[in-house]
């Protein structure tokens, strides 16, 4: 099973830069990855530029934010002992969307909520105006301030306490989410049909935008947040066994536990923001790591294989469809939930 | 089951020729005392643990007992008092170097997700270690050492989950090994066991020569398996010391409410309790139960 998997991972940079519209072949890659390497004069200007600045970002963009979703799902599954748990757990995706539609209603102008919308971010947003070219830029800015702002009223309900923590995390999560879902809904039902159409589009994510600045960031923050998750897997894991058993292996459970949902959230939140809401991959493939690689200490092949996954779920959604390209989200959540079922038979054969 | 794996280089007989209370202490409790919501759960708790020896904490239901354990591991903070740890205030430590002296044996263990037997036991390295620190090939040996000590080394790869109620007790009772403690506290460790696990857990918990405190319901067992007892009664010692002295049939008719006739026991002499029956038809009975004691005695 880790053979395979390494080999998965040598083949799939290669194999799905060769997936797309224009007519690449495994070896035109391979070319253009040694001619890169070897420092060459490329030979083929245009197969370069595709490669180069087109799929290999959103390659990476599709492994970073797999691999995001996945670690942060398997480290919320674990501090918080709930298997249901995933990124968007605590309203982030919510808040997210809120954030998002808040931007989409304000800069395309729809009538009645742009002015009520101005008003509520006029402190941040002044100045800004409803200029639709600033879209681009400000849908993500807004989900970000969704996304944090929701996770801020979850820290502020759950508290220090060792009492209920978790209890108190998850129902507020839910309320959190049902709050923003709400305002959502009553902004779209206000705004215009594109507006709720982009929304509609961006919810369900995309790894279109990718390019070599955009990765910057989500790149940065995960490569970090799997740096201190690795450090800290022993507390991690003792957390698994209960709070007080973990508290008397001499972690300080209500600091750990509120340290990984900032983590987490900052992860989800990056990532809602740059590719939007991709659903499913949280939870799902901390799980089918778990029942693939039992009695392992799965932080870093969680990522790896989630990694791996989204990656190959972009090029379904690159080549699913002739001329078009398909929202990530649809593929994620049908393939997942189909995959899913699928583990859970062969495991009760096998059981 | 292999259960003659199990090392007990300790018999009973050996309990009383054991060093008793050398000099130092482990473990002091000095007017401890918890109140939560204008209720007092523990009021004015002294006692003192000479080093080596195992304390048993009996008393009913609701009197306290997880309680005091939990001010000891610190899960809990008391209201009041002082706990002091081989001359070191157990508040004045940090959470890992407590966990490098106190190992706990949890009367209830959630449920785990997935983790083999190995895994659960090499968590007792959690506190022992910083944060990029890999198992040194030392801390395997440990590991393996500790699972040989309570004869589960032929499960080690098994899932957890999987093990049976004995099993899981001690596979935490070898983590708390792993964990190497200078004072084990266990609560209930003989919860849901057999009679023959019950007698095997605590005498293996004897075996490791560390100070140790357990809450015990079963008063034969406290009394044959632990130097010294602490009855504890409404959140208040009721008494204290060897089980000879705690073990009276007033004291237990007091605290327990029952009737019982306390004798020698014919293998480690000391307390051993037969308790009456026929409490459920009102007083009748009880008086009955009484009057046969009285003639029996």
């Amino acid at each position: 099973m880790l053979v395979a998997l390494g080999i998965i991972t040598l083949i799939t940079p290669i194999a799905a830069t060769s997936f797309g519209a224009a007519n690449i072949s495994f070896m035109d890659v391979i070319q253009v990855f040694i001619n890169k390497m070897a420092n060459l004069t490329q030979a083929n200007g245009m197969t370069e530029r595709i490669v180069m600045e087109l799929r290999l970002p959103r390659i990476l963009l599709a492994f970073v934010a797999g691999a995001g979703l996945s670690l942060a799902g398997s480290v919320l599954q674990t501090v918080t002992r709930n298997p249901l748990a995933d990124p968007y757990l605590f309203g982030i995706s919510s808040g997210a969307s809120f954030g998002a539609v808040v931007m989409l209603t304000l800069f395309t102008g729809s009538g009645f909520f742009e002015n009520a919308g101005m008003a509520a971010n006029s402190g941040i947003f002044s100045g800004s105006g409803a200029l639709s070219g600033l879209l681009w830029f400000s849908l993500p800015f807004g989900a970000f301030i969704g996304a944090s702002l929701s996770v801020l009223i979850v820290l502020a309900l759950s508290g220090l306490g060792l009492n209920s923590q978790v209890e108190r995390m998850l129902l507020s999560g839910v309320a959190t989410s049902f709050m923003f879902g709400a305002l959502t809904s009553l902004l779209l039902y206000f705004a215009s049909p594109q507006a709720t159409a982009s929304v509609l589009f961006w919810s369900l994510g995309s790894f279109a935008k990718a390019s070599w600045s955009l990765l910057v960031l989500p790149t940065l923050v995960i490569g970090a947040s799997l740096f201190i998750i690795l450090g800290m897997k022993r507390q991690i894991m003792a957390l698994q066994a209960g709070d007080e058993t973990a508290h008397t292996l001499g972690v300080n459970v209500p600091k750990l536990r509120l340290n990984m949902l900032l983590l987490c959230s900052l992860i989800t939140a990056i990532l809602v923001a740059t590719c939007g809401g991709i659903g499913f991959v949280g939870l799902m493939i901390p799980h089918t790591v778990r029942m693939l690689f039992p009695g392992r200490q799965p932080i870093l092949l969680t990522a790896l294989v989630g990694g791996l996954f989204m990656v190959w779920i972009d090029v379904l959604a690159r080549c699913l469809l002739g001329n078009q390209e398909l929202p990530v989200g649809i593929i994620t959540a049908a393939i997942g939930s189909m995959f899913f079922l699928l583990i859970l038979r062969k495991r009760r054969i096998m059981a | 089951m292999k259960l003659s794996a199990i090392q007990t280089s300790h018999t009973l007989n050996d309990s009383d020729t054991r060093p008793s209370a050398s000099q130092t202490v482990a473990l002091d409790v000095s007017q401890l005392s918890w109140c939560i919501d204008g209720k007092t759960i523990l009021s004015n708790i002294n006692f003192a643990l000479p080093t080596g020896q195992m304390l048993g904490l009996i008393g009913p239901n609701g009197a306290g007992k997880s309680s005091l354990l939990r001010c000891l591991y610190r899960f809990v903070r008391p209201t009041q008092g002082k706990i002091t740890l081989f001359d070191h205030d157990i508040e004045r430590l940090s959470p890992k170097a407590f966990a490098c002296r106190v190992a706990v044996v949890q009367q209830d263990t959630p449920h785990y997700f997935d983790l083999t037997t190995e895994q659960l036991v090499s968590m007792g390295l959690t506190p022992h270690k910083g944060m990029f620190d890999t198992n040194s090939s030392c801390d395997g040996e440990r590991i393996a050492k500790a699972l040989e000590k309570v004869g589960l080394s032929h499960k080690m790869h098994q899932q957890y989950e999987h093990l049976s109620g004995g099993e899981k007790q001690r596979a935490l009772i070898a983590r708390a090994i792993v964990q190497q403690p200078q004072l084990l506290i266990l609560d209930e460790p003989t919860n849901h066991l057999d009679v023959r696990y019950q007698i095997q857990i605590l005498e293996l918990v004897r075996s490791l020569g560390i100070s140790v405190i357990a809450s015990i319901h079963d008063l034969n067992l406290a009394s044959a398996l632990c130097d010294s007892l602490l009855l504890i009664h409404n959140g208040e010692v009721s008494a204290m010391g060897t089980p000879t002295e705690v073990l009276t049939e007033g004291r237990i008719g007091d605290v327990f409410g029952v009737c019982a006739q306390v004798s020698t026991h014919p293998q480690h002499k000391k307390p051993l309790i037969s308790y009456f029956y026929g409490y459920h038809d009102s007083t009748h009975s009880m008086a009955d139960a009484l009057t046969e004691r009285g003639e029996g005695g």
